[in-house]
């Protein structure tokens, strides 16, 4: 028993990381419409931010607080410049210019700060206390606590507020949204600007136990990628939940289906985005999308 | 009516034009069918010089990820070698000419066909290819290299199909054949007077079977060692806590971790302490490091961390002071500039020994050419290359081994590794 | 201008500019070094890739980014025919065919599918891909991969011209392949892939099924896939569980889109700029290769979003809009027609 819930709280602590990253996605795919490829990059490259930082002798809180605004200012940036020609057209073009944006960005960290792993210290304390039988770390706990926050915060911010509610209008119609008097440039713009800067916090919450490299969140995309699809693009919270529930049950198939093993959980994530997307296409907690034909 | 014809007229000129054009200059290439490749030489007298090397110069080449998720220690595979050759200077080789010696590098990003398609592109401008990471990569252009005759000379890779004379007569390994040890802390751990219950953790390729094949070997036969559990990872997984988990369950007392990935390492290490598990480590040679994986981890020499090794670690205190590592930092702060100046990996400790090695190799040749180069370089024996550890040295003349075929078991002290010659 | 329309008109200078340009690429080899050959022969096999991918994804607006799993799966399937030693015109069929069952099972589920999650579905295949390779080295090698060599020249042709041996045998396969979707997207089949990207209720609202049309998309999507494979084999000669790793399948993706999505021609350059960048960023610099391959794909894209072989037709509304706009019915409406919206 013990070990099943150790591996639940593992699960759990590893599927914050791939939620952050598909909180990230989520808020750039709810005010463009465009899924960011670069969005694990752009968090590792603000994780790099702050490590500079913390060398120029800023304590750690401040470091991130600074590498957080840089970063909004960074994604708005993107947008005004790289991403607003490519947002009319063809969206396959679109994502694969958030492709060569991540290149971009994964050679300009391994020039500027080299390929070695870079100790990234941890706003937590590296203890860890027992919960019903299982190890917890404070790590763990923290940057669990910090992303389920950041979840209702963004939800919140999707339904009551006037600037969610204006981020949301400009992805779904921008043409209206300009005729209804709304600043679509700016708008756009505040949307990637918050993404990176939610991105940032998420690379500062995850580097400590993943080590800093420019591929930091490389492999974490794909999962946070099946999180955002499993629950749906338009949900804040239900691509958290998603994300808990594939890193959770990733841990089970591996431990305790011997036929899937270690060597091929990592099935787990995509049959269950099958068998539920077959059920509700729209993902666990998406909106049906009526398309006017 | 006119103009249309006249065009087509113009046009038809011209193809017929190109045409036999063509077909004079495609003779050029088919009467030289068998001449193309590499210089040979077979003339009388003095032999052709191969490609790559000229009276005052020599080029080698390196295929080594220098992006991607094996950029750190592909990038050391060729700082340690610029670094060597830096600090050398020109070489004096056998034949009596003084030689500046130049290092090519090509990122090949992991990928095996990207490999080739670098040996293919510079087999003709560089002497040979050399300290390329990895076991595709290296795998993918070796045929290529035996078909072409061109040295595939002290590959990073311990995989034994390189140190095969026969079948690899151009290629040698540089690094210890990953059996080789495994089987050496196995060795170290049959031959404990108590009893010892092992839990096994390995990298799913090559790289890990062949540590988990050659520890089990050693531990054949020995009544008193007892694998209890043994799991996989991927190399490109973000956590092993699963893994750990259930090992810890087996009540273990030594965990060995064929691991080569260092925030996994660092990440193995602090679960094993979450979850109250004390064990006595094993670690690879190229995952042991003190400063970069054990002291982040905060691991407790207590347990017991050993591992294995045949080269001096820089951030070791042990060797703060000696003249080996100095002057390996030092060259390595001033050549290696463009890949990395912190050896954070073996790798480059290692590249400088290879650099040593092909200097070693050089000194013995008495002609210019590729063949007389594989022939010096299979003749080196008891050679101690700088930062090698007292009791390993590099030698190149058994069938199946490769240079370096001694390690060192080693103890973590807390600060650095000593000697271990039992295990407690 | 004008006088090019008319002379492109005409039949026989098509023919001649098509035999010139076939004897230019039978000819080429003979005149070139070795390395080149290599390369070419390379941008062969990638080209062909590409155009799997083409089919699914160009023209027919599905996104797959599994398409090199495909490849991985004929390249394995060629090493292991080649090594049990059976006929070679067998070893092609069954990296044909196996490749080709694998995404008709594979299509068969997911075309029912939206968009983002056929993505993630085919984004599944090299995902397990890899870790299955791995798993079955009875068959696969395992992680070390296997190697088999096949296509030395034989001694007729002449023993040192290995090189211009797999270029032909590139050559003549990619030609036939792309002669062969040539016509298959120039003909109804192609007018019914375009209707059902463009929308699909029109589309079955027309008779045409866009179920039945994405799943033999996709399945000739993963037959051209093994031929790539296959021709993957005669040029590397190795295969590896790294060979079908999903980021190879995100550069087939850029590749695609820089060539130019849904052109035959665009397929090609998608070849050519997946083979020939890493060797000229390792010239430049080999230590800068991702930030410099970042920055041509961004470039380029910026220039030419519409890829590569949309540079004819941005010249000529160049001219054109010197000509003061002269021809209005060149230009086509700009809809977003992709597949990458989710809602």
């Amino acid at each position: 028993m013990g070990t099943f819930i150790q591996l639940v709280v593992d699960g759990l602590a590893m599927g914050s990381i791939y939620g952050a990253i598909a909180l990230a996605i989520v808020l750039v795919n709810q005010s463009t419409g465009m899924i960011n490829f670069a969005q694990g990059g752009m968090a590792v490259l603000s994780a790099y931010f702050a490590y500079a930082l913390l060398g120029m002798g800023l304590p750690l809180i401040l470091a991130i607080l600074v590498a957080v605004a840089i970063s909004f200012v960074l994604g708005a940036l993107i947008e005004r410049l790289l991403m607003r020609r490519f947002e009319s057209g063809d969206p396959d073009t679109a994502v694969v210019v958030t492709i060569g944006l991540l290149t971009l960005i994964t050679g300009i960290a391994g020039m500027v700060w080299s390929y070695n792993n870079l100790q990234f210290p941890s706003l937590f304390p590296p203890d860890s206390f027992s919960v019903l039988g299982a190890a917890v770390s404070w790590r763990s706990l923290g940057t669990f606590l910090t992303i389920a926050a950041i979840m209702v915060l963004l939800q919140l911010m999707f339904q009551k507020t006037k600037v969610g509610l204006a981020l949301r209008a400009v992805a779904d119609n921008p043409k209206s949204s300009a005729f209804s008097g709304l600043p679509v440039g700016r708008l756009l713009m505040i949307g990637w600007g918050l993404a990176a800067a939610l991105g940032a916090v998420a690379g500062a919450l995850v580097a400590p136990r993943l080590s800093l490299t420019p591929g930091m969140l490389d492999g974490a995309l794909v999962y946070a990628l099946a999180a955002v699809i499993l629950g749906g693009a338009s949900s804040p919270i239900g691509v958290v939940f998603a994300a808990w529930l594939i890193g959770v049950l990733e841990n089970l198939a591996a431990v305790y289906v011997p036929f899937i093993g270690h060597d091929l959980k990592i099935a787990v994530p995509f049959v269950l985005l099958f068998v539920v997307l077959l059920v509700r296409p729209q993902g666990l907690f998406g909106r049906k999308t009526v398309v006017r034909v | 009516m006119n103009m249309r014809s006249k065009a087509v007229k113009a046009m038809g000129i011209v193809a017929i034009g190109s045409v036999v054009a063509l077909t004079l200059a495609g003779c050029s290439r088919g009467g030289d069918a068998g001449g193309g490749d590499d210089g040979k030489g077979g003339d009388s007298g003095a032999p052709a010089a191969s490609p790559g090397i000229t009276d005052d110069a020599i080029t080698l080449g390196v295929t080594t990820p220098l992006s991607g998720a094996t950029a750190g220690p592909g990038n050391c595979t060729v700082a340690g070698l610029v670094a060597y050759f830096g600090q050398a200077g020109p070489i004096e080789f056998g034949d009596g000419k003084t030689r500046e010696v130049t290092v090519e590098a090509f990122d090949d990003a992991y990928d095996p066909q990207k490999a080739l398609s670098n040996f293919q592109q510079n087999q003709s401008n560089v002497f040979a290819f050399t300290s390329g990471l990895g076991t595709p990569t290296n795998r993918a252009y070796r045929e290529a290299a035996i078909e072409e005759e061109v040295p595939q000379a002290l590959v990073m890779t311990g995989d034994p199909l390189f140190s095969d004379r026969t079948e690899s007569p151009w290629q040698l390994g540089f690094v210890p054949i990953y059996q080789n040890e495994g089987a050496a802390f196995g060795e170290l751990l049959a031959s404990s007077e108590e009893d010892h219950k092992v839990a096994i953790l390995f990298q799913n390729d090559d790289y890990g079977k062949g540590y988990v094949e050659g520890f089990k070997s050693a531990i054949e036969g020995a009544d008193n060692i007892e694998v209890v559990k043994e799991l996989s990872y991927e190399a490109t997984d973000t956590a092993v806590d699963a893994q750990l988990t259930e090992l810890a369950a087996s009540g273990a007392d030594v965990f060995f971790n064929a691991m080569s990935i260092t925030p996994l390492a660092i990440a193995s290490i602090e679960k094993a302490r979450e979850l109250s598990w004390t064990p006595s480590w094993f670690l690879p040679s190229n995952t042991s490091s003190p400063g970069a994986i054990l002291t982040p981890a905060a691991a407790n020499a207590e347990d017991g961390f050993y591992s294995v090794s045949f080269a001096k670690a820089p951030q070791s205190p042990a060797f703060a002071e000696d003249e080996d590592v100095k002057g390996f930092l030092a060259a390595l702060e001033e050549f290696s500039g463009d890949y990395t100046t912190k050896p954070d990996f073996p790798h480059c400790m290692w590249s400088y020994m290879v650099g040593a090695t092909l200097e070693e190799a050089f000194k013995g040749m008495t002609e210019p050419t590729r063949e007389n180069f594989m022939k010096s370089l299979t003749d080196i024996s008891d050679f101690t290359a700088p930062l090698m550890l007292e009791g390993t040295s590099i030698d190149t003349t058994k069938d199946g081994q490769p240079a370096v075929a001694s390690v060192v078991v080693q103890r973590f002290n807390g600060k650095g590794y000593e000697n271990a010659e039992s295990f407690d | 201008m004008p006088k090019m329309k008319q002379l492109w008109s005409n039949r026989w200078v098509r023919l001649g500019v098509a035999a010139l340009v076939v004897l230019i690429l039978v000819l080429a080899p003979w005149n070139l070094d070795p390395a080149t050959n290599q390369a070419l022969a390379r941008v062969g096999v990638f080209a062909v890739a590409v155009l799997g991918l083409n089919v699914i994804m160009g023209y027919t607006g599905q996104v797959s980014l599994g398409q090199i799993f495909f490849l991985g799966l004929g390249a394995y399937v060629t090493a292991y025919g080649v090594n049990e030693d059976w006929n070679i015109a067998l070893v092609f069929l069954l990296a044909v065919v196996i490749p080709g069952i694998a995404g008709y099972v594979v299509a068969l589920a997911a075309a029912r599918l939206g968009g983002l999650a056929i993505a993630m579905v085919t984004i599944a295949l090299p995902i397990i891909g890899v870790p299955l390779a791995k798993r079955l080295s009875d068959v696969t090698g395992g992680s070390q991969g296997t190697s088999a060599r096949f296509t030395s020249a034989p001694d007729w042709f002449g023993a040192d011209l290995d090189d211009i041996w797999q270029y032909y045998i590139v050559l003549a396969i990619a030609a036939a392949v792309f002669v062969l979707v040539h016509n298959l997207v120039r003909g109804k089949f192609g007018r019914a892939l375009a209707i059902v990207k463009e929308n699909e209720a029109v589309a079955s609202s027309m008779g045409i099924s866009p179920y039945r049309y994405k799943v033999m998309a996709f399945t000739i999507a993963a037959m051209i896939g093994g031929v790539s494979g296959f021709l993957y084999m005669v040029v590397v000669q190795y295969t590896s569980p790294e060979t079908l790793a999903f980021h190879h399948s995100i550069n087939l993706l850029a590749s695609m889109v820089i060539g130019g999505a849904g052109s035959i021609a665009g397929s090609l350059l998608g070849g050519a700029y997946y083979v020939l960048v890493p060797n000229v960023t390792n010239e430049i610099d080999p230590t800068l290769t991702a930030l410099i391959q970042g920055v041509i794909l961004l470039v380029v894209l910026f220039v030419l979003p519409g890829g590569i072989a949309s540079l004819p037709r941005v010249i000529r509304r160049l001219f054109q809009k010197k000509d003061g706009g002269g021809d209005r019915t060149a230009g086509r409406p700009t809809t977003a027609t992709g597949t990458l919206k989710t809602h």
